[in-house]
């Protein structure tokens, strides 16, 4: 994908989001209220803005007098791979969490990550992976006192 | 003196010493986050917001101040070092710093940006500690359309004068303020913009939003690059430090312009990154050709101006923070934040409220920046270590990091997947030229822009008028036209211009 068709299409979502945010506002009143202008009045100041900016955008990428350079790609080549070889596994990570909660997904997603992508000994990734995320419940949990999330089963897996 | 008299009740607040230890612990922070990239000053104090609410405010605030001053000392680290700028003011460091290390001198280069953080610290916290008073007693009389007024000011300031796109500017700002909308109306109290669904009914956190924005965001582009750190080792000797010294006394014109620019730009929005570029310009400017042509090889002034610029806008930020409630950086937009959190009300009303807690805060930036000088010339070089950890390591650390101060917040597991997602926006927008420093103010200021707002139409019955009532809203209003229209209105005058001229070399 080139940065020009990036470009329109990013602005295009954003003109979708805008319209929508628009008829939710219409929907709420933008007039004038019992107690002055209605809840949907600022919303939909902004929804317009955002429409109108967002079509000078498209304008401006379908003539070529945007500030990016259309004709780059959006992502230069073997840049895709090492953005998704971080953001799958930190879903994953996130996925993880939902269940067992942040430590010992954390556990787990670093044990792996350094494991597979860094490729390092099984000594290094378990030095760094078992005791960091301890550390940090230690911090939060014990010291701080804020709970971190703890899943369907995390409570269950630390129980000191 | 009055302002005297409050200075040292404030440094007598935070001189305590729980308060100084809470100062040194946020200022090594500081510097570790400013050295790493991905992590800010803006993204640090939003991951430690949580750790704050068990805090008084007082402490609360100079543990995020002095992270934020850590954080501007420890960004030339990884600019002179590494030839990476942290940060978007960083960027003129690179220029004379790196080759400066190259050659072998990256101890004295340390030393004159450290002090040159110092000098503009020096410049910014007199200009806080003596204006910021003033100018809250005049904003006292500031009613709901003059609030308004300034907040028209901050945000036209984005859109004419930062930034590659000012039409992508304002989008991203209308979008700071839609997400700011979201959830229940402060007015009304009716849901709005949560089309039903159960997570949107409680808005959109900005901490969340900076978290991956700032953080999950940046590193992605980190990653994409494929950036190697390898940088120039360091030892910091004595003799670098007495260098300094010497250069000092013979660039010090540089060092005070850098820093009146500095704090000059500051003061108003998103001043940093072109103090930074202005004071290298005006600098390179004042030399003689023969040291002019050392520009770029690595001379010194070349990074006393632009981190004395950095530095005194970062300080300068703090001004309108704590005097009209609108902040003028990332960070300073975050410290309003755990402001509103702690449960205060960002504004005038605060010198008058809560003396402590302004002059605690004014005070601690005395003490913190000189902590913070010592700290960074002591421990540079293993600050410089941190950024030497392999990054398959450091980077899984950065996002589990992350996810705890995105859930930390609210407690709510939704913001850690909303935090991906602002990561993949941001990401998306740093590469599009999308200004995300004033989308993520107007999601923080969004409720009181709006309220200020409806505020004055109820005060005036539905007239819009009274957003251009004298004496103080009309100038404000009229500055903010001009301002915001600036990217038009320039190549117009200059057009004008270049016909008179052409007509009268005509004749």
């Amino acid at each position: 994908m080139t940065t020009k068709a990036a470009d329109i299409l990013v602005a295009a979502i954003l003109l979708v989001v805008g319209l929508i945010v628009g008829f939710d506002s219409l929907r709420l009143g933008a007039g004038w209220g019992m107690e002055g202008p209605k809840g949907g009045f600022f919303p939909i100041v902004m929804a317009a803005l955002a429409v109108a900016g967002c079509v000078v955008i498209i304008r401006q990428a379908m003539k070529g007098t945007s500030s990016v350079k259309g004709s780059k790609p959006f992502v230069p080549s073997g840049g895709m791979k090492p953005v998704l070889t971080v953001f799958i596994p930190a879903c994953g990570m996130v996925l993880l969490t939902e269940v067992v909660g942040l430590y010992v997904a954390a556990m787990i997603y670093l044990a792996a990550y350094i494991k597979v992508v860094g490729g390092y000994r099984w000594r290094t990734v378990l030095l760094i992976s078992i005791p960091i995320p301890l550390i940090f419940y230690w911090v939060f949990e014990k010291i701080f006192l804020i709970p971190l999330p703890m899943g369907m089963i995390g409570a269950q897996i630390l129980r000191f | 003196m009055d302002i005297l008299t409050n200075l040292l009740f404030g440094l007598k607040v935070a001189g305590e010493p729980y308060n100084l230890m809470v100062a040194a612990a946020g200022l090594i922070l500081g510097v570790i986050v400013g050295v790493l990239p991905g992590l800010g000053g803006a993204n640090g104090c939003a991951i430690l917001i949580p750790v704050t609410f068990v805090m008084p405010p007082v402490a609360a605030v100079i543990l995020l101040a002095s992270l934020y001053w850590g954080s501007l000392y420890g960004g030339c680290i990884c600019s002179i070092l590494f030839n990476i700028p942290g940060e978007p003011w960083a960027v003129a460091t690179t220029f004379d710093g790196y080759p400066m290390a190259k050659k072998g001198q990256a101890g004295r280069a340390l030393s004159a940006a450290f002090f040159a953080h110092f000098c503009g610290a020096v410049l910014g916290t007199i200009a806080l500690t003596f204006f910021a008073p003033l100018l809250a007693a005049f904003a006292l009389r500031f009613g709901p359309p003059e609030v308004f007024g300034v907040m028209l000011l901050t945000f036209s300031a984005f859109v004419g004068l930062v930034g590659k796109s000012p039409i992508k500017t304002l989008v991203a700002t209308a979008f700071g303020f839609i997400m700011a909308a979201v959830g229940i109306d402060i007015v009304s109290g009716e849901l709005r913009l949560t089309f039903g669904l159960t997570p949107l009914m409680g808005g959109f956190n900005f901490i969340v939003a900076v978290i991956g924005l700032f953080g999950i965001g940046e590193i992605l582009l980190t990653v994409e690059e494929g950036l190697k750190f390898e940088g120039v080792k360091v030892r910091m000797r004595w003799s670098d430090i007495t260098a300094t010294f010497k250069d000092m006394r013979r660039y010090w014109k540089t060092l005070v312009l850098g820093s009146f620019v500095g704090v000059w730009m500051g003061f108003k929005p998103g001043g940093a990154t072109p103090a930074s570029f202005m004071a290298y310009g005006f600098a390179k400017e004042a030399m003689n050709e023969e040291e002019r042509a050392q520009f770029g090889q690595g001379h010194v002034a070349g990074i006393f101006a632009p981190e004395s610029a950095a530095h005194g806008a970062g300080t300068s930020a703090l001004i309108p923070m704590i005097t009209l409630g609108i902040p003028g950086s990332p960070t300073a937009a975050v410290i309003l934040g755990g402001l509103m959190i702690w449960g205060l009300q960002p504004g005038p009303m605060l010198f008058v409220d809560k003396p402590d807690f302004v002059w605690g805060l004014i005070a601690s930036t005395w003490y913190g920046n000189i902590i913070g000088l010592l700290i960074v010339l002591a421990f540079a070089p293993a600050f410089a270590a941190v950024l030497r950890t392999p990054f398959a390591i450091l980077m899984p650390l950065l996002i589990f990091i992350c996810a705890i101060g995105a859930y930390a917040v609210n407690n709510r597991m939704i913001d850690i997947w909303y935090m991906m997602i602002f990561g993949i926006i941001g990401w998306a927008f740093k590469k599009l030229d999308y200004n995300m420093a004033p989308m993520l103010l107007a999601l923080v200021l969004g409720d009181m822009a709006e309220s200020a707002m409806r505020q004055s139409m109820i005060m005036s019955q539905g007239s819009l008028l009274i957003f251009v009532q004298p004496p103080i809203a009309l100038p404000l209003v009229i500055a903010a036209a001009i301002i915001g229209s600036w990217p038009w209105l320039n190549p117009m005058i200059r057009r004008m211009r270049g016909k008179e001229a052409g007509t009268s070399a005509g004749h």
